[in-house]
């Protein structure tokens, strides 16, 4: 077995004039990368500070800047945008604590078993996902509808419901993701368990997951986001404001064609980003490569 | 031993250790008590669906639970187990929408035909008319310890009052409503508007000369007859003022000389819907056009972001690199602000006149920006660029996972042999990196297929196409060209239409993937002959 | 093996029936329609009601219909859906029906766009409301889709300023009483504008000198935007569609293609053309606006949602009438707000009724202008208003409300297009006229 952390074990001591260059190059591209990537941002966040409620048609730097739009985004009694963030959360880390779970186990079985129809069936499951679903809002909401007659904690309007539709949508192209991961661990691993006589849960639980948290943490991050922004889905079954979800409470300010209220949309929208990037700081150390790590190239 | 795969005919084969023997007594406690536990709650909800007539669900419901009891008491579809949760929850929620999406282009569901026949001929039948010198009545209510309700009636052009109720005869009366009549209680008026709805239902009088409170303005009743009639054997609605008699048809109540009445009513019009894709003057002469571009879009916005997104993934993946994880997180960002944030501020900054993006530009070339939103080419490459900034972190994430699970035997096999390192990247990651990150690629190219936010929030398609049947722009892609025309039909929204729309365009997708899917390899696991 | 299967099997339904047994029941009938059950008992019976009504009705605790408002004490409740601008005045409202009448308002708040698309789908569905707000050019889509009851104003037809009931008429029938009237006027800056211009080729030479001055733009328009280029278009003697006998709206006599508005285009084409506009600027609405704020611009078409913006913000602004055109005065669209019935409402009475005796008076009226400031449906309420809702007042005297016939849907886009081609100089006012023309109409003969 190769050992643990093989990827890392350069040693840094010696840092010899073409790596100084190659690492220069490296920074160099990452200021011009964040600046492609974070100047729109800037101008959002400077349309926060600005009192008039455009969103482009102003300088750089706002003339009159205030807090104002920060003030009204916090203390509207009309719009809990604190509560909406927290319901917004705790929707994206319960589902996607579940479809990380559905997930992986579908993934494992995809990759370690054979079976009649396999292929079929993940090509399925994708073809399946990417259908156009302008025209699902009816039928979801008529399923929601009729299931919430019965068990009103899952029916419209409730955070229960719309739960199970995004978890509707879990298997997929992340299915095929982590099971290209789970096919680059080598079977010796699954074979020397057996022999010692783990069934394939174990093999499961106790090997395997700890070698695939790097794309635990990728899915895990895509499926939050995905689900801390959903708009379309959550504006169909939340009718009540307490329930809103972020997406769905900020499109408030804005949807009047002619007097949106940018600048508190984007103090919003900045608010509501912290805890994304938050989060991935945080789970960014399971990204280091396991067992099978490899050298970089380039 | 190694754990040869057995493609064996029949019978998937299970790994070793579960086979269904109970090894464990336990484990197959747990897995009967589970699923008996699931179907008592799935025929109890079965069984209330189809009391309340809502067999649809109720269907799908009982073939998901069949399907999960099958798979968990069969050895042979062991591996299957695994994938039920996700299959049960992506049947119900997914498949059965389509399902309904696919029904719905064979109807002409949309504006102008929401409602059931039934619910039509309700609203006909619900409406009243008053026939032409009829009188009208100032009422008074009273109601009685048993529940029942009296009106007093005062004509509104003068006359003497009387009272009446429900199948009885009317008695006149004189002056004033009383506090007490004949057992009955005066409602006071700021109580009425609770009796209403069940005043509302009640006819006062005689069965065929009866007494009906008014619909339309409180505290006034008259002698309202039933404006139309269904006549269920002959399946006709007939006007009684007017003795015009309608019949269904297509959904709409037409009358013999061919006049109409609204609302229709939704109904199964057959292939009418896909038929009309072929023969609509409006969709034929730029559709090659639009579809070039559509698949360009999807195809480049694939291209450009993963290339980016791969570079920096690479070039980032180093124990020298600084900052590492600020600056992934950083990264990030452009994917955590939604789209209909971003793009508008795009758009700004690329605004010819007061984008700062074009002020620069301007600054570099003197004086020339490139028309963003005038010119066709350009709006193109604008949108890519909006593109690229959207999509280039999601690429950046997935390759770096993807990257951890990278040999590094291969590598320094390379490296022994002297391989530079775009000889490596080419030869090596590329490959291995396709494999896993192939099928994304994929569902990315059929996102961007039907990327309809991004183009209607740039310039909703622009700029406009000259000289066509109907408005389609330079930017369009075949999902905001072909909805415009079915939401921007003369009636209103034809959700039929559109639904058709959504089909024929999945098929297109489809086929076009199953090609990607050919082409990538990606049938051919790494592995599989380990 | 075999027998080792049936057992499973066997054990598996029986204990399946038996927790179904257990724990089920008859199917109550879950009521499709969770539309107020009008017999849940009333606890709180006045002393004329009688102890024995409705014996027969749930506990309020179980009802299926659970309102978000506590509907326990409720005799009937309204659903209304509003917005966040009409809710704050609704709310008291609501207080002071029950207290009257003891029925409760069940108030939920919608984008006020999404009313629309959501009525359509829970309307049939029977989740929808009793009363809703909308916009009157929704009606005509509404009505054919059988989802508008009838609307009585009753008495109170003159307390309502007359081009608000005529938008809410459709098909010779009532669909909505209305209470805001809205339509755009003229914004100028009185640092650069000392006068307003008269007519629209006054507009051009003013912004001729304004520019000379050195300002960046005299008149600004949006490239792509006919709802604000119609007062032009009218003014200049075009139209969108024509009228019949009874003064409904003729969808077979579509005005974009006449004459009017061809010179309307033209008269646009010439301020592109004599530089007062830039052809390739794709100036949008955000930033029209932003330009007028920072003094680019001196004279913008607008409504009277521009002006919380500009007062925060100290802009220096007036709002004076249209300037007019060879055909006569500028005749912007009448954009009419009202209150609504849904025709799936189970108390049609009951919501007209609130709305005749509650809505419809000075107070509330009043209230609803303070909280959204726009030009009043109820006449009274308009004796109050500032200077720059009278501005906007008159410049809608004698305009007409957008035609609320489905056909409309059918125009925005061609005649969008149209303006944006001939503001990009792409095609001539006449072909760009006469293609949307075409497009307009086969799109309506098209249903």
């Amino acid at each position: 077995m190769s050992k643990p952390g093989g990827r890392y074990t350069t040693s840094v001591g010696s840092m010899r004039r073409g790596k100084m260059i190659a690492l220069i190059f490296r920074i160099v591209l990452a200021i011009v990368v964040l600046i492609f990537a974070l100047f729109p941002i800037v101008w959002v966040l400077s349309a926060s500070f600005n009192p008039t409620n455009s969103v482009v048609g102003q300088p750089l730097i706002p003339p009159n800047p205030t807090l104002d739009n920060y003030r009204a985004l916090l203390n509207d009694p009309l719009n809990p945008f604190p509560q909406w963030m927290l319901n917004s959360f705790y929707l994206a880390v319960l589902t996607t604590i579940i479809a990380v779970i559905i997930t992986t186990l579908a993934a494992y079985a995809f990759s370690r078993f054979r079976f009649n129809g396999r292929r079929q069936l993940l090509q399925s499951i994708l073809l399946i996902q990417v259908f156009p679903n302008f025209l699902n809002m009816v039928a979801l909401f008529l399923i929601l509808q009729q299931l919430g007659n019965y068990l009103p904690p899952v029916g419209l309007n409730t955070h229960g419901g719309l739960l199970l539709l995004y978890l509707g949508g879990t298997l997929g192209v992340n299915t095929w993701l982590m099971k290209g991961y789970f096919d680059s661990i080598p079977r010796d691993l699954d074979e020397a368990a057996t022999v010692d006589g783990a069934g394939p849960w174990l093999v499961f639980w106790v090997i395997l997951v700890p070698l695939v948290r790097p794309i635990l943490v990728v899915v895990g991050m895509l499926t939050f986001i995905g689900i801390y922004s959903e708009y379309v889905l959550a504006r169909i079954i939340l009718t009540d404001k307490a329930l809103y979800t972020l997406s769905v409470g900020l499109n408030l300010f804005i949807q009047n064609q002619y007097s949106g209220r940018w600048g508190v949309f984007s103090a919003g929208a900045l608010i509501a980003a912290l805890p994304v990037v938050l989060l991935f700081l945080i789970f960014q150390r399971y990204l280091v490569g396991g067992l099978t790590s490899g050298s970089v190239k380039g | 031993m190694t754990a040869t795969a057995q493609k064996g005919s029949g019978g998937a084969s299970a790994p070793p250790g579960a086979n269904n023997q109970p090894n464990s007594i336990t484990g197959w406690i747990i897995r009967i008590a589970a699923l008996a536990i699931i179907d008592a709650f799935a025929i109890w909800l079965v069984y209330m669906m189809i009391g309340d007539g809502i067999w649809q669900l109720a269907t799908v419901l009982a073939i998901v639970t069949i399907g999960i009891n099958i798979i968990f008491l069969r050895p042979q579809l062991y591996p299957l187990r695994w994938v039920s949760p996700g299959l049960a929850l992506m049947v119900i929620f997914v498949a059965y929408p389509i399902l309904f999406t696919i029904y719905i282009s064979f109807t002409n569901y949309g504006d102008g035909h929401l409602l059931t026949k039934q619910q039509t001929i309700e609203q006909f039948e619900s409406q009243v008319f008053l026939p032409a010198d009829a009188e009208t009545y100032n009422y008074t209510a009273f109601k009685n310890a048993d529940g029942d309700f009296m009106l007093w009636l005062t004509p509104r052009g003068g006359g003497q009052p009387f009272t009446v109720t429900p199948g009885g005869e009317p008695v006149m009366r004189e002056g004033e409503p009383p506090a007490e009549l004949d057992g009955f209680t005066q409602i006071p008026q700021n109580r009425l508007l609770v009796e209403l709805t069940a005043l509302s239902a009640l006819r006062f009088g005689a069965e065929d000369d009866s007494f009906q409170v008014s619909q339309q303005q409180f505290g006034v009743a008259a002698k309202y007859e039933q404006l139309f009639v269904y006549d269920p054997a002959a399946d006709t609605l007939t006007n009684r003022q007017s003795g015009v008699v309608y019949r269904p048809v297509a959904g709409t109540w037409t009358a013999e000389d061919g006049a109409t009445m609204q609302p229709g009513f939704m109904v199964t019009i057959g292939t009418y819907n896909y038929a009309r894709l072929f023969t609509d003057p409006a969709l034929r002469e730029p559709f090659v056009m639009v579809f070039i571009w559509t698949v360009l879009f999807a195809a480049l916005s694939v291209f450009i972001t993963f290339a980016l997104g791969t570079l920096l993934a690479i070039v980032f993946d180093v124990p020298e690199m600084p900052f590492r994880r600020l600056l992934r997180s950083l990264l990030l960002i452009p994917y955590a602000i939604p789209a209909f944030v971003s793009v508008p501020v795009w758009v700004g900054l690329l605004n010819p006149e007061f984008g700062v993006v074009s002020q620069a530009i301007k600054a570099l070339t003197g004086g020339w920006a490139p028309g963003w939103f005038a010119d066709p080419l350009w709006a193109k490459v604008g949108i890519l660029l909006i593109q690229l900034w959207l999509g280039m972190p999601y690429m950046f994430i997935i390759v770096t996972g993807a990257l951890q699970s990278l040999p590094t035997d291969v590598y320094e096999a390379a490296d022994l042999d002297g391989a530079n390192p775009w000889h490596k990247f080419y030869s090596i990651t590329l490959p291995l990196l396709l494999i896993t990150v192939g099928p994304l690629l994929v569902a990315s190219f059929a996102f961007n297929f039907n990327n309809f936010t991004v183009i209607q929030l740039y310039n909703n398609g622009g700029p406009p196409m000259i000289g066509t049947a109907s408005p389609v722009g330079h930017t369009d892609i075949l999902a905001t060209y072909t909805y415009r025309i079915a939401f921007a039909s003369g009636r209103g929204a034809d959700q039929g239409y559109a639904a058709a729309i959504t089909v024929i365009i999945f098929l297109i997708l489809v086929v076009i993937t199953f090609f990607q899917f050919r082409y990538t390899n990606m049938l051919e696991e790494r592995g599989e002959n380990v | 093996m075999r027998n080792k299967r049936l057992l499973l099997l066997s054990v598996l339904v029986i204990g399946a029936l038996a927790l179904a047994a257990c724990g089920g029941g008859q199917p109550t009938a879950a009521p499709a329609a969770p539309a107020v059950e009008a017999t849940v008992a009333p606890t709180e019976a006045p002393a004329a009601e009688t102890p024995t009504e409705a014996p027969a009705a749930e506990a309020p605790t179980e009802a299926p219909a659970a309102e978000a408002a506590a509907s326990t004490d409720c005799a009937a409740t309204l659903t209304i859906w509003a917005d966040e601008q009409r809710a704050p005045v609704l709310l008291p409202l609501g207080d002071k029906l029950k207290a009257d009448t003891g029925v409760c308002l069940n108030l939920v708040q919608k984008q006020f766009g999404q009313i629309r698309d959501d009525l359509k789908v829970a309307g049939p569905a029977g989740e929808g409301p009793d009363i809703l707000i909308g916009a009157h050019d929704w009606i005509g889509e509404l009505v054919n889709s059988g989802l508008l009851a009838e609307v009585s104003l009753g008495d109170l037809t003159d307390s309502f300023v007359p081009e608000g009931v005529a938008a809410c008429n459709y098909d010779s029938k009532l669909y909505c009483m209305p209470y805001a009237v809205e339509n755009v006027a003229f914004y100028i800056n009185p640092d650069l504008v000392p006068e307003a211009p008269a007519t629209w080729d006054d507009v051009k030479t003013l912004s001729q000198e304004i520019k000379a001055g050195g300002a960046k733009y005299g008149y600004l328009i949006q490239e792509n935007d006919p709802y604000h280029f119609y007062p032009i278009q009218t003014a200049f003697g075009g139209y969108v569609f024509g009228k019949d006998e009874n003064g409904n709206w003729n969808p077979t006599d579509v005005g974009i293609g006449s004459q009017g508005t061809i010179d309307a285009f033209t008269w646009l084409d010439g301020m592109y053309a004599d530089g007062l506009l830039d052809r390739a600027a794709g100036i949008n609405y955000d930033l029209m606006s932003a330009a007028f704020q920072n003094g680019d611009a001196a004279m913008i078409i607008g409504g009277p949602w521009m002006l919380d913006g500009f007062r925060s913000a100290g802009v220096p602004y007036k709002v004076v009438p249209l300037p007019a055109g060879p055909a006569g005065q500028s005749k912007p669209f009448l954009g009419v707000q009202g209150f609504m019935i849904s025709a799936f409402s189970k108390q049609p009475l009951v919501a007209q009724t609130f709305l005749q005796q509650y809505v419809a008076t000075d107070e509330t009226m009043a209230a609803f202008l303070e909280a959204n400031p726009r030009p009043s449906a109820w006449v009274a309420a308009n004796a109050n208003l500032d200077d720059d809702l009278k501005a906007f007042s008159e410049s809608g005297v004698g305009s007409d409300a957008m035609p609320n016939i489905p056909q409309m849907s059918a125009v925005w886009s061609s005649w969008g297009t149209a303006m944006q081609l001939v503001s990009q100089g792409k095609q001539t006012p006449a072909e760009a006229a006469a293609e949307a023309q075409k497009q307009i109409e086969t799109a309506i003969a098209g249903n």
